[in-house]
């Protein structure tokens, strides 16, 4: 009688099921990259070719896969990719894990890790892969997970996902990965909407389609709505997108002056408002109605940006003469200046973490970006052009920064760190896009 | 009655114009024997009140003494013609960063709106909008191209 399963299948579906178990888990818990630390830790990573079987480079989803997780991993300022060129009998590889790894080739070619893909039921429409990082050195594995019911369809998805849980296992925040950026992209002279594209320039797509100038996006932490500036001929309003209904809705204020909403972390709204006779910043409830006065003296207070736990507060004020950072601490109440040096310092954006905040200078060159550490005082410039640099963003993992960058003679949107290094565009495609801002948009369940 | 009204009107206006000559750009008022008088003037004082233009300093929105003669002329007129409603639209060169910018032409905006509104003109008659540095008046990275974009505009919405 012949078994429907060989050794081979067996030990296949065992590993499978071992990896279900622990699905997308790190080996240890243990920190690999520091990427908040003084300086920036590097890691060399190779990416071993995906197989269906020993020797057995995969050619459908598996390589559309691997090219998918290539150019995620390009994305990070961290790792530098190991050329296949580098690795001495290249990197088809005869397993996938265990004793049977040829991690030398590896090593000499320079790589601290080794990513293997493995496809056990092959790489056609609906298959599962089971993804494993090692210590090349040590050969001791560093992270595994499986991901089921790939599609040519889902293959951006998923190789988000497998990136957000390496990026996870590194540095111990895979938000990167997680996030969808919220830009504004020109449409016109005087049309500009909200669109919506992934910090790896993958899914764009428009929101909001309404005459007028939209600007300063802001994401509800839930997720479920973006808030912004908009402008036509003659008002000022909040716009509001409910991803839930896919509608916009504008509401109007007395003083018809509408600038910079963001959302806090109890999904609530601060924004600039003239009610008051000046622009000043104020709160709004769930309902996006006027609840109460956040910050305001007889000069313009524009630019709220909050911490993740919402008790503190940067902005852009004019009440000692030209604009400067401020920072309002809720827990006491008091205010103090934050920005020292240069003459015109705007658009304050504090990391969630609340260590730092990043802000746009003009300088003699032009406006650059600045980082500036909240308990030190020190600061430490973080773009240098060509070009106007200017609204930077703070990701969630308080590493990444988006900012917008006329550089190419276009304004486009452009990621750094919070310890700076060469900018790297995310393609938005034709027409200016500007004021990048961060969120997440809950999984489906 | 009526004519002695019209009359009026249109003695204001050629006081308006007289106290605002040299101020601004005037911009040519088609006058015809065939078209009401009355129609005229209020065609001249709604040119009036639109071509003139207030400049500001960088980062600044105090309203300068020598557009204060020009304003003057805008308020006689405004009450004149109380079925005039007029935009004031604030404005920034293209320097600063955009927020700041918006809430700079807001005070831009809201600083010749209060100097009306003290010369007498109904707040119902007025309103305001600021485009920041959206909508220049001219293009161009020099500091004449600047300066000629730091202003309030007038539009008049209704008549």
């Amino acid at each position: 009688m012949k078994c429907g399963l060989n050794w081979s299948n067996w030990l296949s579906a065992a590993a499978l099921m071992l990896c279900c178990a622990f699905a997308a888990v790190p080996a240890r818990a243990v920190t690999i990259v520091d990427i908040y630390g003084p300086g920036q830790n590097m890691v060399n990573m190779a990416l071993a070719t995906p197989l269906t079987g020993p020797d057995k480079a995969a050619t459908g989803l598996g390589k559309e896969l691997g090219a998918a997780v290539e150019s995620n991993l390009s994305f990070l300022p961290f790792m530098r990719l190991t050329p296949p060129s580098a690795v001495l009998g290249g990197s088809v590889l005869n397993a996938w894990q265990g004793s049977g790894l040829d991690f030398k080739r590896f090593q000499i070619a320079g790589a601290d890790l080794l990513l293997t893909a493995y496809w056990p039921g092959g790489d056609g429409r609906g298959g599962a892969v089971e993804i494993r990082l090692f210590e090349t050195f040590s050969g001791k594995p560093v992270f595994s997970g499986v991901y089921r019911d790939v599609t040519a369809a889902n293959v951006p998805a998923t190789a988000d996902r497998i990136c957000a849980d390496i990026m996870q296992t590194l540095t111990g925040s895979g938000d990167f990965f997680r996030s969808t950026l919220a830009f504004v992209k020109a449409g016109g002279p005087k049309k500009r909407d909200v669109w919506l594209i992934s910090p790896t320039g993958k899914g764009m797509r428009q929101i909001t389609n309404i005459a007028g100038t939209a600007l300063s996006p802001s994401w509800s932490p839930d997720g479920r709505y973006v808030v912004f500036s908009h402008m036509d001929d003659s008002s000022h309003a909040l716009g509001v997108w409910d991803r839930s209904r896919n509608r916009v809705q504008r509401i109007r204020f007395p003083g018809n002056t509408v600038i910079g909403p963001v959302f806090m972390p109890d999904n609530k709204v601060a924004v600039a408002l003239s009610t008051n006779g000046y622009p000043n910043i104020f709160l709004l409830d769930h309902k996006f109605q006027r609840e109460r006065v956040l910050e305001q003296s007889p000069g313009i207070d524009v630019s709220p940006s909050f911490d993740s736990t919402g008790t503190k507060m940067a902005f852009t004020s004019g009440r000692m003469g030209g604009p400067q950072i401020f920072l309002k601490d809720f827990t006491t109440g008091q205010v103090r200046r934050v920005s020292m040096n240069g003459g015109y310092n705007t658009e304050p954006t504090l990391s969630p973490d609340g260590t730092l905040v990043a802000f746009t200078r003009l300088t003699p060159q032009g406006h650059r970006i600045f980082v500036q550490d909240m308990v030190t005082g020190i600061e430490r410039q973080v773009s240098f052009g060509p070009g106007r640099d200017e609204q930077p963003s703070f990701a969630p993992d308080s590493y990444f920064i988006a900012f917008t960058s006329d550089r190419s003679g276009q304004h486009k949107i452009y990621l750094t760190t919070r310890h700076g290094g060469e900018p790297k565009l995310v393609p938005t495609g034709a027409g200016a896009a500007t004021f990048p801002r961060w969120g997440k948009i809950p999984e489906a369940k | 009655m009526k004519n002695l009204k019209t009359l009026g009107l249109v003695m204001v206006l050629a006081l308006a114009l007289g106290l605002g000559a040299g101020c601004a750009k005037k911009a040519e008022v088609q006058t015809s024997a065939t078209e009401d008088p009355a129609a005229v003037a209020l065609n001249t004082a709604v040119q009036t009140i639109t071509d003139g233009i207030v400049y500001f300093d960088y980062d600044k929105y105090d309203v300068k003494s020598e557009y204060t003669g020009m304003l003057q002329q805008k308020a006689e007129l405004m009450k004149a013609y109380p079925d005039i409603r007029v935009r004031i639209a604030g404005n920034c060169d293209e320097r600063g960063t955009q927020e700041y910018n918006l809430a700079l032409g807001e005070r831009r905006a809201r600083a010749v709106y209060d100097y009306l509104v003290m010369l007498g003109v109904n707040p119902s008659q007025l309103e305001m909008v600021s485009y920041g540095k959206e909508r220049p008046a001219v293009s161009g990275d020099t500091p004449e191209a600047w300066a000629l974009n730091r202003r309030d505009n007038f539009d008049v919405i209704a008549r």
